[in-house]
């Protein structure tokens, strides 16, 4: 049971897919880089690029993003979160679930570069895909734990980290769930952001995305991974995810039927968190 | 040789710059090392490499370059210069291309003469290459650049620098200090030489790499945020915005990147570059091609920060690379 064995179950499976025309192309992870150790996305179109797909701890990416607009039936080979994603989109009607076969790949968790877990892959307890259509098992053992409890939620954390954003929208583009044409950050009327990128249009961004995120968030941790300035903003999002399954019972992404909180509107909804004391907050 | 110069006593040298120059030079900070301003005792002179470049120093983020008030404009008065210290080589030769891009053509970027006429530039000879960094096979020296005024190299196990100076400016600050003011020039060497772009052929014309590889598939994976941009030590294009508050109206100069769609949009709603894949070969070829054309000087240095930092593993070396290829 390795990665060796998964990936070459991905391959025969992919290669049969294309080859059959069941699917017009599998997006999945390539061969590492030798610079990096990354396995970049790869969409493959043809059985022969489908050897090409590789399976390891450094598929890192989030990769749902790139099923939306394709042309045809495609199938990903699927981290239980970029599955969870999928389901999501699937409910957010980006994707229609009959064009997606979902592969999903039993994960013992991505690592950075140093071979170190990644934060959010040392925090998630799902090993397997909670949706999909093909699954292939055999990942190695390794020891995951839950979320941290504690978060310092002071102003002082958040201007601290707000100081080394430079604001590129990396962690908007990494999202799955940033699918927006146009981002409230980028439009002009009305303008959220300050005209200016300044520490106020950071934390305009960062707030308005979690608000955004809340109960959307698959806890990939896509953002925070391909952040080059070492920004945490991804606990203001988990606050939010938190909250959601707390008060609503809803993870985003378990099933491919549930719309998600956000969409859901609810006459006798307590909307706790809108109010405070009786009052509105 | 005396030019060999404890680590303690330099960044005393760095200290003694103070109150006349802002200092700047690379902090580790968590995961990451980069350029702020700080106290010498923090700057990080191992072989660490920022993970964006300090450019910011020259050509801020975000800058305001006018005020509007009561009907009066006034320009922004200059914060006192910076010296800058830890530029690797290949930021020192990204520093040559800005100055071309800025200074060269038919106008001068006034903001940007002045930060660099009036600052100090002290680079840091790189000990080894780090992972993805090219700056070899774009004909740089990981030990030496001469566009800045004093290059530090690290005395191997020693806590001590190699120092020479470069140009009049550094030589007189290092002078005015006791500890530093034997230090000699550096020895008369071969300039730095770029060779062709990685083996490129530039007198192709523009359309004729349009067509020399399949852009649509190189880009494939990009996702189009501005990192590649935004940490690049020679990208350099701006757009300007005005904002009024309590009714001072300022006119800012912010970082643009041509990764963002919005940096070729047109009023009329048309977008000449309206796939990722247009936008990334502008990447490459503006690098590549375009700015060799306009200044002489090619727009990479290879210090491999892109092709560190890109989220989804995009290898600009690897595309050039295979547009040679295909070019044969
Ligand atoms: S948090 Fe990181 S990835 Fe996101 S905008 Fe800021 S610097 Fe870019
Ligand atoms: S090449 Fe990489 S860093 Fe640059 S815009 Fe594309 S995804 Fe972002
Ligand atoms: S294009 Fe990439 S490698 Fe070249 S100078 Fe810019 S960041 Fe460095
Ligand atoms: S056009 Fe693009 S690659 Fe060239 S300097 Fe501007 S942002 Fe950088
Ligand atoms: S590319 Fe790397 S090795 Fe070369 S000068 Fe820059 S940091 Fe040093």
């Amino acid at each position: 049971m390795s990665f060796e064995s998964q990936e070459k179950s991905l391959r025969e499976l992919c290669e049969s897919l294309l080859r059959d025309g069941k699917v017009k192309s599998v997006a999945g992870f390539g061969p590492q880089s030798p610079d990096t150790g990354l396995s970049p996305p790869l969409i493959a179109k043809t059985a022969g690029n489908a050897k090409r797909l590789s399976w390891n701890s450094r598929c890192v990416p989030s990769i749902a993003r790139y099923l939306i607009g394709r042309d045809g039936p495609a199938a990903i080979a699927a981290k239980p979160c970029d599955a969870r994603a999928v389901a999501s989109l699937v409910t957010e009607r980006q994707l229609e679930r009959k064009d997606v076969f979902i592969i999903g790949m039993e994960c013992a968790g991505m690592t950075d570069g140093s071979g170190a877990p990644l934060r959010a892959c040392a925090e998630c307890g799902t090993r397997r895909a909670p949706v999909c259509d093909a699954e292939i098992t055999g990942a190695p053992e390794t020891a995951r734990g839950t979320r941290d409890a504690a978060e310092d939620f002071s102003p002082e954390r958040f201007r601290r980290e707000m100081d080394k954003c430079i604001l590129c929208f990396s962690c908007r583009q990494a999202c799955y769930g940033c699918y927006c044409e146009t981002c409230f950050m980028d439009r002009g009327v009305p303008s959220w952001q300050s005209a200016r990128p300044d520490v106020g249009a950071k934390m305009t961004y960062h707030l308005g995305r979690a608000m955004h995120l809340a109960g959307r968030c698959v806890e990939c941790g896509a953002c925070e991974n391909v952040c080059a300035s070492g920004v945490d903003a991804r606990y203001l999002i988990r606050a939010a995810t938190v909250f959601v399954e707390e008060e609503y019972g809803f993870r985003a992404g378990m099933d491919a039927q549930t719309p998600s909180a956000l969409l859901t509107f609810k006459s006798d909804d307590p909307e706790t968190g809108f109010w405070k004391d009786g009052k509105h907050d | 040789m005396t030019d060999v110069i404890g680590e303690h006593v330099f960044r005393q040298f760095l200290a003694s710059l103070e109150p006349a120059m802002r200092l700047a030079g690379p902090v580790r900070d968590g995961k990451i090392v980069e350029f702020r301003e700080g106290a010498p005792e923090d700057f990080v002179l191992d072989d660490s490499v920022s993970y964006k470049a300090p450019k910011e120093f020259y050509f801020p983020q975000v800058e305001r370059l006018i005020t509007f008030q009561d009907g009066e404009a006034e320009s922004e008065p200059e914060p006192r210069p910076v010296a800058v210290t830890g530029a690797r080589p290949c930021d020192l030769e990204a520093l040559r291309v800005m100055r071309a891009v800025f200074l060269n053509g038919r106008y001068k970027d006034p903001f940007f003469e002045q930060r660099q006429a009036r600052g100090l530039v002290i680079g840091l000879a790189c000990d080894a290459r780090k992972p993805g960094c090219f700056c070899d096979a774009l004909g740089l020296d990981m030990k030496f650049s001469d566009f800045c005024d004093i290059l530090l190299e690290r005395a191997r196990g020693e806590g001590a620098f190699k120092v020479t100076h470069l140009s009049g400016r550094g030589a007189e600050a290092l002078a005015k200090f006791p500890g530093t003011a034997d230090v000699k020039p550096a020895p008369a060497r071969v300039g730095v030489t770029r060779g062709r772009a990685l083996g490129l052929d530039l007198g192709r014309g523009e359309k004729e790499f349009f067509g020399l590889i399949d852009w649509e598939d190189a880009a494939a994976a990009c996702q189009g945020c501005g990192m590649c941009t935004y940490i690049c030590p020679t990208c350099h294009c701006f757009e300007f915005r005005d904002v009024t508050e309590n009714g001072v109206t300022g006119r800012y100069r912010c970082w643009d990147s041509c990764m963002f769609p919005r940096f070729t949009l047109h009023a009329s709603g048309h977008n000449p570059r309206a796939s990722r894949a247009a936008r990334y070969r502008q990447r490459v070829l503006h690098k590549y091609l375009y700015v060799a054309q306009n200044t002489g000087h090619i727009a990479c240095t290879g210090c491999g920060r892109c092709v560190r930092s890109c989220p989804v593993g995009i290898n600009i070396k690897s595309i050039v690379e295979s547009l040679t290829e295909a070019e044969k």
